[in-house]
């Protein structure tokens, strides 16, 4: 059995209650797992948030859950000396709080800055995936406090191990977008759906007509010779989302009656390419 | 581990597992539900079958009730102002004084018996009129505890002058919308019943105006509708978003957003008419049958009516900004499909009805939604939010709920009755106090009928004395009333002769107090309640239909009272001995044995016992007790009693929905002529000269807006939503693990700044950066905040978020001075909104910004509470925008 959560970024609106219920559950209190949390300046359930768009006609906003992934060859436990942390059975990377005493060089080795330094214990600090809390016979619940936390099911556990897991039905059925600071290792906390980047516009008739172009055909052509194709909708918009970083694209708009127009654009961002007035023929 | 107690409360956040260890809260958790709990519904729809998790939600402040519980700011002991002298006269008591002085600790008999004696003298000499009280709304939660129940049985049977709220949440609806479409009973909104299976099955588009559900969470819902938007998302409805910030729900489920100016939504409104009413794509048939003058309305939005303007999309734009090509393709979309729309929390709220002119918004978005035939499958007023399937059968009382209230028989022997008739209104409370005279028109909340809107008060009422004496109950006006600066001229007024203040937290309020009584929180002492639950048959009846479940909680004593705090029950039980009438008051009963008769009088005795009801500690009500209702393959209930919202009144059968009146089982709305009033017959009626709500609902340019006077020095719209972090005014001061969100505050020398939100344009402009200290500020007031820059507001708006818990100005007890707490009500305006229309207006609210420096001193207002502002957290802030950590984990997003 290998404990997992699949971080479905699609679903998540950065309600918070996840970086609560574990506030909740480790400031202030400990296990053999881990010292108490301090009450302020530690994020063991991060939510990484960033803004989407060049443009208000097209903003949108990333909102990633990010703890620590538990990584299945952990660079903390490289770092660490004498064993002070380890990944156990089940695949959950544990700092051991007695052990790390002084040792920041735990904190500086995590690719993804899960790992906190507790100042006043001298101790690097992280995630548990609640561990202490489903190994003990006594609680009552069955999943992380961020996991029972969620109400988007933006974060789902399970055991990684079997085919029939919930946790693995999610991940077959979605994107898993690996976080670039890993590499290409494998992890207990798998993402999904973390987005790359948009290209968008609006086409318009002619200004004087004051209406939107709907159906109107664009075709984007990545210099790595992918095509995507869409007609605009009702509000005269295109979006083509997901896209591959860093690369150039053609955007070609037709409409039947109406000259032909065309941008080139680059997926360094994410970006709203034109507000596109078309001339008719 | 040790085995842990486990209870269960209620907060505004959800309903809670409460863990105890050894005396002391472990930790809050979502109900988790059991076998032996309830089967849920299920809602088949488009080829698939939709059930809610088998748990409950809290939302992020839930998780926060701990954390509050053992606040830093919680009131520790009875205290008095160090300087109060208690003259005999009332007079020379050092008011000028009250938001500056310090406290001495007390003992509660020193306490009381000053309360008490005050109590008699200032009745002896002036009358029972002479005190008024207050609370603020959702302080807490249970039908014992609650301000309509103890907090109205105490001063009702004490005599005293009321103070009416007013619909803070939802002016513009509650003023305006039942002149178009009745529904003053439910306070100008909709009937969301059932709806969310309607939607599911058959909507095609969204409108969600003015509108942030992940924010409000309909109400105090916890998250529990998140989910249902996400599956009617991803079975592909379209959302249209009109607010003029991006908000957190726009920003995530938008399919088009538009970002209005403020206060020009009306002007979009007529527009999208125009556009319908020119192409002939509203339903004729039924506006023909249902709809009252239209053809003179119609007329109006042609140009061909009194002020001559044709309501073009063009004439649109040059108001809103909003272009208007947008504008024609969103009525052609909401014409062209099937389409289900609202504004704001529960349909009729938002901030657009917060504005000048806020009613007849209200009053156009009705009126369009009954053009496309309201109440028709799929065609609704509903913003995905309540509407939820509920037992409607089994009945528990609600806090608004006649019979829910301990100040009320059945529940209590001899009821509760206030003898004094003169009244007050809250948002000119202090006016009133400080002039010695108020007038205004209205019973704050009307819903008893459209003439309760127009009646008219006077203070000092005829024959009565004026008020000396306050007594504050819960939370913080600094940062929900307008204008605030007048809150502490009358606190230090010498017209108020001894202020009480009783609150769990050391609030912005309390700090101007005499005498402070410390209660102690939900989870120190016993109540009962259902979670959402506003009232069946009170005002917003059946919010619980916000809720995935409907759960009814005993809300056990999870811990005993910290400190000397005691249960608002215990304190006004002492004071009423000490004035005579203890057991009158407490008729013998302890808390628990209150809590017992609200489940005496539900359904709840049929299902359980009261000792297994405790012993469980909540109760989930099946939405149907019938077998032939569960589907036999998954065991879920796929039939119940519906009773689908408004759609009695397209099909034209009798009404039978829940809380309707005897007219609509004849067909009619609640307007004089029982129809959609398209040129409002009561307003001709009651204020036919009324200028701000005209008998047609039209846009008007408000008397502080991007065309007044006031632009021109104060050139921006300042918006103030209701809060995504906090509720009220109820948890940003009390956990400081709120002030962590970077969206939130940030901590500048020990000061939690708020986050005012400034586009770039602006930004660049002013030369301001991400993460600058700004001051934004008007004639009335000056408050400082952090800047966030974000194309998710329009260039002619700043938005911040109202309700700050915090109001902590750099010089302490002094009007004007600068705010640094994030209460920017300081900035907003007094104004009511018309001559008739006692509604506040937060977001008509022209202001100017530039760049500051923060205040040097750390948390300088708070040097009077218990225990001093932690000053560790400046070293253990996270930074405001997290793209940079966001490059490294994720690979980089900004251009280069």
């Amino acid at each position: 059995m290998r404990y997992g959560i699949a971080v479905n970024s699609a679903r998540c609106m950065a309600c918070y209650a996840c970086f609560m219920a574990c506030k909740d559950e480790h400031c202030g209190w400990g296990s053999a797992l881990s010292a108490p949390q301090p009450h302020m300046g530690q994020f063991w359930m991060n939510i990484v948030e960033w803004e989407r768009g060049d443009n208000e006609r097209r903003i949108k906003t990333a909102t990633v859950p990010t703890p620590c992934s538990h990584c299945d060859d952990p660079a903390c436990m490289k770092a660490a000396k004498n064993g002070a942390v380890y990944k156990r059975p089940d695949g959950v990377v544990i700092i051991d709080p007695e052990k790390a005493v002084g040792q920041k060089e735990i904190v500086d080795a995590c690719p993804i800055h899960a790992v906190y330094w507790n100042e006043e214990l001298q101790l690097p600090q992280k995630c548990t995936m609640c561990a202490e809390l489903l190994d003990d016979p006594d609680y009552p619940g069955k999943e992380p406090r961020c996991v029972e936390a969620c109400p988007n099911q933006a974060l789902v556990f399970g055991d990684l191990d079997d085919p029939n897991s919930e946790i693995n039905k999610v991940i077959a059925a979605n994107k898993v977008t690996q976080l670039e600071a890993l590499g290409n290792m494998g992890s207990s906390v798998v993402h999904l759906n973390v987005p790359t980047a948009f290209l968008a516009g609006t086409v318009f008739l002619p200004a004087e007509e004051e209406e939107v172009c709907i159906g109107a055909h664009v075709k984007a052509t990545c210099e790595c010779g992918t095509v995507y194709e869409m007609d605009t909708n009702w509000a005269g918009d295109w979006e083509f989302e997901d896209l591959p970083k860093n690369k150039k694209f053609t955007i070609e708009i037709t409409a039947d009656g109406f000259k032909p127009v065309s941008y080139e654009a680059f997926t360094d961002a994410d970006h709203y390419v034109a507000e596109t007035y078309l001339e008719r023929v | 581990m040790a085995k842990e107690k486990i209870t269960h409360s209620i907060c505004v956040g959800g309903p809670m597992t409460i863990h105890v260890k050894d005396g002391v809260i472990r930790r809050i958790r979502p109900i988790v539900l059991t076998d032996d709990d309830a089967q849920g519904w299920v809602i088949k729809a488009r080829g698939k079958e939709y059930t809610p998790q088998r748990k409950t939600t809290l939302s992020l402040l839930g998780y926060c009730e701990k954390d509050k519980t053992y606040a830093y700011d919680r009131i520790k002991y009875p205290m008095i102002r160090e300087d109060f002298i208690e003259t005999p006269d009332g007079q020379n008591r050092n008011t000028e004084n009250r938001g500056k002085s310090g406290y001495r600790r007390a003992s509660w008999d020193e306490a009381l018996s000053l309360v008490a004696r005050e109590i008699k003298r200032l009745h002896a000499t002036y009358g029972k009129e002479t005190l008024t009280a207050i609370t603020s709304s959702h302080h807490s939660w249970g039908l014992v505890g609650y301000k309509i129940s103890l907090f109205n049985r105490f001063f009702n049977m004490m005599g005293y002058t009321r103070v009416m709220d007013n619909p803070d949440s939802w002016e513009g609806f509650h003023w305006g919308a039942p002149h178009t479409y009745g529904y003053y009973w439910r306070l100008g909104g909709p009937e969301p019943f059932d709806m969310l299976e309607d939607a599911m099955k058959n909507v095609e588009t969204m409108i969600m105006w003015s509108h942030d559900p992940d924010t409000t969470r309909g109400g105090y819902s916890a998250q529990e509708s998140a989910l249902w938007r996400w599956w009617m998302k991803e079975m592909g409805i379209q959302f249209i978003y009109v607010d003029p910030f991006n908000n957190f729900s726009s920003v995530k489920h938008a399919d088009k957003w538009i970002g209005p100016r403020m206060g020009t939504d009306a002007a979009i409104l007529e527009a999208i008419a125009y556009v319908w009413i020119t192409e002939g794509t509203y339903d004729k048939e039924y506006i023909a049958k249902h709809g009252h003058r239209f053809d003179e309305w119609a007329q109006h939005i042609l140009g061909l009516g009194v002020d001559g303007t044709a309501k073009t999309p063009k004439w649109a734009e040059e108001l809103s900004g909003v272009k208007a090509a947008d504008i024609k393709a969103i009525a052609r979309r909401w014409a062209s499909t099937v389409t289900t729309g609202g504004s704001g929390m529960r349909g009729g709220f938002g901030g657009a009805c917060r504005t000048v002119g806020g009613t007849d918004y209200a009053r156009l978005l009705v009126s369009l939604l009954a053009m496309q035939g309201m109440g028709k499958p799929g065609q609704n007023m509903w913003t995905g939010t309540c509407g939820g399937p509920m037992n409607y059968n089994f009945w528990f009382g609600g806090y608004s709920d006649p019979l829910a209230s301990i100040a009320k028989a059945p529940v209590c022997d001899v009821p509760a009755a206030n003898t004094v008739s003169q009244v007050l209104y809250r948002t000119n409370l202090p006016d009133a106090i400080l002039d010695g005279h108020y007038e205004w028109y209205g019973e704050g909340f009307c819903g008893g009928g459209l003439d309760f809107e127009f009646t008219r008060h006077v203070y000092p009422a005829p024959g009565c004395n004026k008020v000396h004496a306050f007594w504050r109950y819960g939370g913080s006006f600094y940062g929900t009333m307008l204008d605030t600066n007048k809150w502490t001229k009358m606190y230090q007024s010498s017209e108020l002769e001894f202020v009480i203040n009783q609150d769990i937290y050391f609030t912005p309020e309390t700090r101007h107090a005499d005498v402070i009584l410390p209660a102690c929180s939900n989870l120190e002492r016993v109540d009962i309640g259902e979670v959402g639950n506003s009232g069946n048959g009170g005002y917003c009846s059946h919010s619980q239909t916000g809720n995935s479940w409907q759960v009814i909680v005993y809300q056990d004593k999870a811990i005993e009272p910290l400190w000397d705090s005691r249960s608002d029950f215990w304190i006004f039980s002492q004071v009423a001995a000490r004035l005579g009438w203890g057991e009158a008051f407490t008729e013998g009963r302890s808390e628990e044995e209150w809590a017992k008769r609200f489940w005496q009088f539900s359904d709840l005795p049929k299902v359980m016992s009261w000792e297994q009801f405790k012993e469980k500690g909540y109760y989930i009500v099946p939405v149907s007790f019938k077998e032939e209702n569960v589907d036999p393959k998954t065991g879920l209930i796929e039939n119940w009693d519906r009773y689908p919202g408004f759609q009695w009144f397209a099909e034209e059968k009798p009404c039978n929905t829940p809380n309707h009146k005897d007219f609509q089982e004849e067909g009619l709305l609640g307007t004089l002529t029982g129809k959609f009033e398209f040129v409002s017959e009561s307003m001709l009626y009651w204020a036919p000269d009324d200028e701000i709500r005209t008998p047609i609902a039209r846009y008007k340019d408000s008397w502080e807006g991007h065309k007044s006077l006031s632009a021109d020095k104060f050139p921006y719209g300042m918006i103030s939503p209701h809060p995504r972090f906090d509720y009220h005014t109820h948890y940003q001061q009390h956990s400081k693990w709120l002030w962590e969100i970077p969206e939130n505050r940030k901590v500048i020398n020990g000061n939690p700044y708020l986050i005012c939100r400034i586009n770039p344009k602006v930004a660049e402009e002013k030369g301001i950066c991400e993460g600058d200290v700004v001051k934004l500020f008007n004639d009335r007031g000056q408050a400082l905040c952090v800047a966030h820059i974000t194309r998710r507001v329009n260039p002619e708006t700043i938005h911040v978020y109202t309700s700050s818990g915090i109001y902590n100005p750099v010089e302490l007890g002094k009007a004007g001075a600068v705010e640094k707490g994030g209460s920017i009500n300081v900035l907003t305006p007094g104004r009511l909104m018309g001559d008739y229309i006692p509604a506040m207006v937060p977001n008509s609210c022209n202001i100017d910004v530039v760049k500051a420096e923060a205040d040097p001193n750390p948390g300088q207002g708070w040097e009077y509470m218990l225990e001093a502002v932690d000053k560790q957290q400046e070293a253990t802030q996270r930074p405001m925008n997290t793209s940079i950590e966001a490059d490294i984990i994720f690979g980089e997003k900004e251009a280069k």
